[in-house]
Protein backbone atom coordinates (compact mmCIF):
# COMPACT_ATOMS: atom_id res chain seq x y z
CA UNK A 1 0.00 0.00 0.00
CA UNK A 2 1.45 3.49 -1.00
CA UNK A 3 2.07 6.10 1.62
CA UNK A 4 -1.17 7.88 2.67
CA UNK A 5 0.06 11.09 2.02
CA UNK A 6 0.29 10.15 -1.43
CA UNK A 7 -3.33 8.35 -1.87
CA UNK A 8 -4.37 11.42 0.01
CA UNK A 9 -2.94 13.56 -2.53
CA UNK A 10 -3.91 10.81 -5.16
CA UNK A 11 -7.78 10.81 -4.11
CA UNK A 12 -8.07 14.58 -4.10
CA UNK A 13 -6.75 14.65 -8.01
CA UNK A 14 -9.23 12.25 -8.62
CA UNK A 15 -12.07 14.11 -6.74
CA UNK A 16 -10.91 17.49 -7.68
CA UNK A 17 -10.57 16.27 -11.39
CA UNK A 18 -14.34 15.00 -11.22
CA UNK A 19 -15.74 18.17 -9.92
CA UNK A 20 -13.62 20.73 -12.27
CA UNK A 21 -14.05 19.00 -15.19
CA UNK A 22 -16.76 16.37 -15.37
CA UNK A 23 -14.66 14.14 -15.32
CA UNK A 24 -12.09 11.93 -14.00
CA UNK A 25 -8.29 12.19 -14.69
CA UNK A 26 -6.69 9.18 -16.32
CA UNK A 27 -3.55 7.73 -13.34
CA UNK A 28 -0.93 9.15 -16.59
CA UNK A 29 -2.37 12.61 -15.80
CA UNK A 30 -2.79 12.56 -11.90
CA UNK A 31 0.54 11.21 -11.62
CA UNK A 32 2.63 14.55 -13.80
CA UNK A 33 0.19 16.31 -11.33
CA UNK A 34 1.47 14.38 -8.36
CA UNK A 35 5.13 14.30 -9.40
CA UNK A 36 5.44 10.90 -9.48
CA UNK A 37 6.21 8.31 -12.38
CA UNK A 38 3.17 6.75 -14.98
CA UNK A 39 3.91 3.24 -13.53
CA UNK A 40 3.78 4.90 -9.59
CA UNK A 41 0.77 6.70 -10.34
CA UNK A 42 -1.18 3.06 -11.48
CA UNK A 43 -0.13 1.59 -8.47
CA UNK A 44 -1.21 4.80 -6.17
CA UNK A 45 -4.93 4.86 -8.37
CA UNK A 46 -5.05 1.24 -7.28
CA UNK A 47 -4.69 1.97 -4.10
CA UNK A 48 -6.82 3.79 -3.60
CA UNK A 49 -9.71 2.14 -4.99
CA UNK A 50 -8.93 -0.28 -2.86
CA UNK A 51 -9.19 1.90 0.32
CA UNK A 52 -12.33 3.73 -1.49
CA UNK A 53 -14.14 0.48 -2.08
CA UNK A 54 -17.75 2.31 -3.23
CA UNK A 55 -15.90 3.14 -6.04
CA UNK A 56 -14.69 1.07 -8.69
CA UNK A 57 -12.71 0.68 -11.72
CA UNK A 58 -14.09 -0.36 -15.17
CA UNK A 59 -13.11 -4.43 -14.90
CA UNK A 60 -9.59 -5.64 -16.73
CA UNK A 61 -9.01 -2.05 -17.04
CA UNK A 62 -7.32 0.85 -15.24
CA UNK A 63 -10.38 3.27 -15.92
CA UNK A 64 -12.28 4.88 -13.16
CA UNK A 65 -15.95 4.33 -13.43
CA UNK A 66 -17.30 4.91 -10.57
CA UNK A 67 -15.74 7.42 -7.97
CA UNK A 68 -18.85 8.42 -5.33
CA UNK A 69 -20.70 10.53 -5.09
CA UNK A 70 -20.22 10.75 -8.63
CA UNK A 71 -19.52 8.73 -11.66
CA UNK A 72 -16.96 8.68 -14.50
CA UNK A 73 -19.43 6.41 -16.54
CA UNK A 74 -22.49 8.22 -17.60
CA UNK A 75 -25.90 7.48 -15.49
CA UNK A 76 -29.04 8.20 -15.30
CA UNK A 77 -28.60 10.61 -12.44
CA UNK A 78 -27.15 14.13 -14.41
CA UNK A 79 -26.13 16.58 -12.10
CA UNK A 80 -26.20 20.30 -12.90
CA UNK A 81 -24.60 22.99 -11.71
CA UNK A 82 -24.64 26.90 -12.23
CA UNK A 83 -26.45 25.90 -15.18
CA UNK A 84 -23.93 23.05 -16.94
CA UNK A 85 -25.10 19.73 -16.88
CA UNK A 86 -21.56 18.16 -16.97
CA UNK A 87 -21.70 15.12 -13.77
CA UNK A 88 -23.60 12.23 -13.02
CA UNK A 89 -24.15 10.47 -9.87
CA UNK A 90 -23.09 7.21 -8.62
CA UNK A 91 -26.71 6.31 -8.17
CA UNK A 92 -29.83 8.16 -6.88
CA UNK A 93 -28.96 8.20 -2.79
CA UNK A 94 -25.13 9.40 -3.89
CA UNK A 95 -27.14 12.00 -5.76
CA UNK A 96 -27.94 13.82 -3.00
CA UNK A 97 -24.15 13.98 -1.14
CA UNK A 98 -23.31 15.84 -4.40
CA UNK A 99 -24.41 18.95 -3.02
CA UNK A 100 -21.44 18.64 -0.78
CA UNK A 101 -18.92 18.93 -3.75
CA UNK A 102 -20.56 22.00 -4.63
CA UNK A 103 -20.65 24.84 -1.37
CA UNK A 104 -22.75 27.51 -2.08
CA UNK A 105 -24.16 26.08 -5.50
CA UNK A 106 -27.48 24.59 -6.01
CA UNK A 107 -27.28 21.42 -7.50
CA UNK A 108 -29.73 20.09 -9.83
CA UNK A 109 -30.00 16.31 -10.33
CA UNK A 110 -32.35 14.47 -12.77
CA UNK A 111 -33.28 11.26 -13.52
CA UNK A 112 -36.20 9.66 -15.47
CA UNK A 113 -38.38 7.21 -13.32
CA UNK A 114 -37.23 3.63 -13.92
CA UNK A 115 -41.49 2.79 -13.85
CA UNK A 116 -42.22 5.65 -16.30
CA UNK A 117 -39.57 7.06 -17.45
CA UNK A 118 -40.64 10.49 -16.58
CA UNK A 119 -38.49 13.19 -14.86
CA UNK A 120 -37.41 13.04 -11.41
CA UNK A 121 -35.74 16.46 -10.01
CA UNK A 122 -34.22 17.59 -7.16
CA UNK A 123 -32.38 20.42 -6.20
CA UNK A 124 -29.85 20.88 -3.30
CA UNK A 125 -27.55 23.90 -1.86
CA UNK A 126 -25.36 23.04 1.10
CA UNK A 127 -27.16 19.57 1.96
CA UNK A 128 -30.64 21.20 1.48
CA UNK A 129 -32.91 20.34 -0.13
CA UNK A 130 -34.67 23.21 -2.20
CA UNK A 131 -36.93 21.93 -4.68
CA UNK A 132 -38.24 18.85 -5.66
CA UNK A 133 -40.35 17.48 -8.62
CA UNK A 134 -42.77 15.79 -8.41
CA UNK A 135 -43.40 16.27 -4.29
CA UNK A 136 -43.65 12.44 -3.51
CA UNK A 137 -39.77 11.72 -4.69
CA UNK A 138 -38.77 8.85 -2.80
CA UNK A 139 -35.45 6.70 -2.14
CA UNK A 140 -35.78 2.93 -2.83
CA UNK A 141 -33.20 0.56 -1.46
CA UNK A 142 -33.22 -2.64 -4.13
CA UNK A 143 -31.10 -5.03 -2.45
CA UNK A 144 -30.27 -4.27 0.70
CA UNK A 145 -26.84 -3.14 1.60
CA UNK A 146 -23.84 -5.43 2.41
CA UNK A 147 -22.26 -8.21 0.80
CA UNK A 148 -24.36 -11.33 1.97
CA UNK A 149 -27.04 -9.49 -0.36
CA UNK A 150 -25.07 -10.79 -3.22
CA UNK A 151 -25.64 -7.96 -5.92
CA UNK A 152 -23.77 -4.20 -6.47
CA UNK A 153 -24.82 -2.09 -3.67
CA UNK A 154 -25.77 0.38 -5.93
CA UNK A 155 -28.82 -1.52 -7.41
CA UNK B 1 -30.00 2.56 -5.02
CA UNK B 2 -32.56 4.53 -6.63
CA UNK B 3 -34.88 7.75 -7.12
CA UNK B 4 -38.49 6.97 -7.83
CA UNK B 5 -41.85 9.58 -8.69
CA UNK B 6 -43.11 7.38 -5.78
CA UNK B 7 -43.16 4.29 -3.88
CA UNK B 8 -46.05 3.12 -6.13
CA UNK B 9 -43.91 3.58 -9.18
CA UNK B 10 -41.13 1.62 -7.72
CA UNK B 11 -43.18 -1.18 -6.88
CA UNK B 12 -44.29 -0.98 -10.94
CA UNK B 13 -40.76 -1.46 -11.72
CA UNK B 14 -39.99 -4.59 -13.52
CA UNK B 15 -36.70 -5.35 -11.12
CA UNK B 16 -38.59 -4.42 -7.40
CA UNK B 17 -37.36 -6.87 -5.36
CA UNK B 18 -40.26 -8.52 -2.94
CA UNK B 19 -37.95 -8.18 0.36
CA UNK B 20 -37.43 -4.15 -1.05
CA UNK B 21 -40.36 -3.47 0.15
CA UNK B 22 -38.88 -2.13 3.22
CA UNK B 23 -36.05 -0.29 1.47
CA UNK B 24 -37.98 2.85 1.11
CA UNK B 25 -36.37 6.06 2.63
CA UNK B 26 -38.20 9.63 1.89
CA UNK B 27 -35.99 12.03 0.59
CA UNK B 28 -35.24 14.11 3.40
CA UNK B 29 -33.74 10.82 5.50
CA UNK B 30 -32.51 10.34 2.36
CA UNK B 31 -30.40 13.54 2.19
CA UNK B 32 -29.78 12.91 6.05
CA UNK B 33 -28.03 9.84 5.67
CA UNK B 34 -25.82 11.14 2.88
CA UNK B 35 -25.08 14.22 4.20
CA UNK B 36 -23.52 13.22 7.66
CA UNK B 37 -20.38 14.73 9.14
CA UNK B 38 -17.62 12.50 6.91
CA UNK B 39 -19.63 13.87 3.60
CA UNK B 40 -19.16 17.41 4.26
CA UNK B 41 -15.26 16.69 3.84
CA UNK B 42 -15.09 15.19 0.61
CA UNK B 43 -12.68 18.09 -0.47
CA UNK B 44 -10.59 17.92 2.38
CA UNK B 45 -6.74 16.92 1.65
CA UNK B 46 -7.19 13.94 4.47
CA UNK B 47 -10.24 13.00 3.30
CA UNK B 48 -9.73 9.73 2.52
CA UNK B 49 -7.23 9.08 5.42
CA UNK B 50 -9.09 10.99 7.98
CA UNK B 51 -12.74 10.82 7.29
CA UNK B 52 -13.78 8.01 4.91
CA UNK B 53 -12.51 5.31 7.71
CA UNK B 54 -15.50 7.21 10.07
CA UNK B 55 -18.40 6.52 7.47
CA UNK B 56 -19.15 3.19 8.18
CA UNK B 57 -19.88 3.87 11.89
CA UNK B 58 -21.94 7.63 11.14
CA UNK B 59 -24.03 5.84 8.48
CA UNK B 60 -25.22 3.21 11.01
CA UNK B 61 -25.62 5.33 13.77
CA UNK B 62 -27.84 7.47 11.22
CA UNK B 63 -30.07 4.34 10.03
CA UNK B 64 -30.63 3.32 13.79
CA UNK B 65 -31.17 6.94 14.20
CA UNK B 66 -34.40 6.77 11.71
CA UNK B 67 -35.17 3.52 12.75
CA UNK B 68 -33.39 1.61 9.96
CA UNK B 69 -32.38 -1.16 11.84
CA UNK B 70 -32.92 -4.57 9.84
CA UNK B 71 -30.06 -6.79 8.40
CA UNK B 72 -31.34 -5.37 5.24
CA UNK B 73 -30.24 -1.89 5.91
CA UNK B 74 -27.39 -2.03 8.38
CA UNK B 75 -25.96 -5.17 6.25
CA UNK B 76 -25.58 -7.33 9.14
CA UNK B 77 -26.44 -11.33 7.83
CA UNK B 78 -30.10 -12.08 8.28
CA UNK B 79 -30.96 -13.71 11.60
Amino acid sequence: MADPLLMDRMFQRIMRGLVETGRAPHYAEAARALGISVEEGRRVLHDVMQAYPIGWLHPDTDYIASFPPLNNQPTQYRITVRGAQRWFAQCGFEATSVTWLFPGETVRVDAPCLDCGDPVTVEMRDGRIVWVDPPGVVGHLNYGFGPSRGRPPFL
Amino acid sequence: MNLFRSEEHARRWPAFQPRAEEGFITLADLAGFFGTETRRHMLDPDYLSTWYPRRTAERRAYLEQINKRSPFWLGTPDP
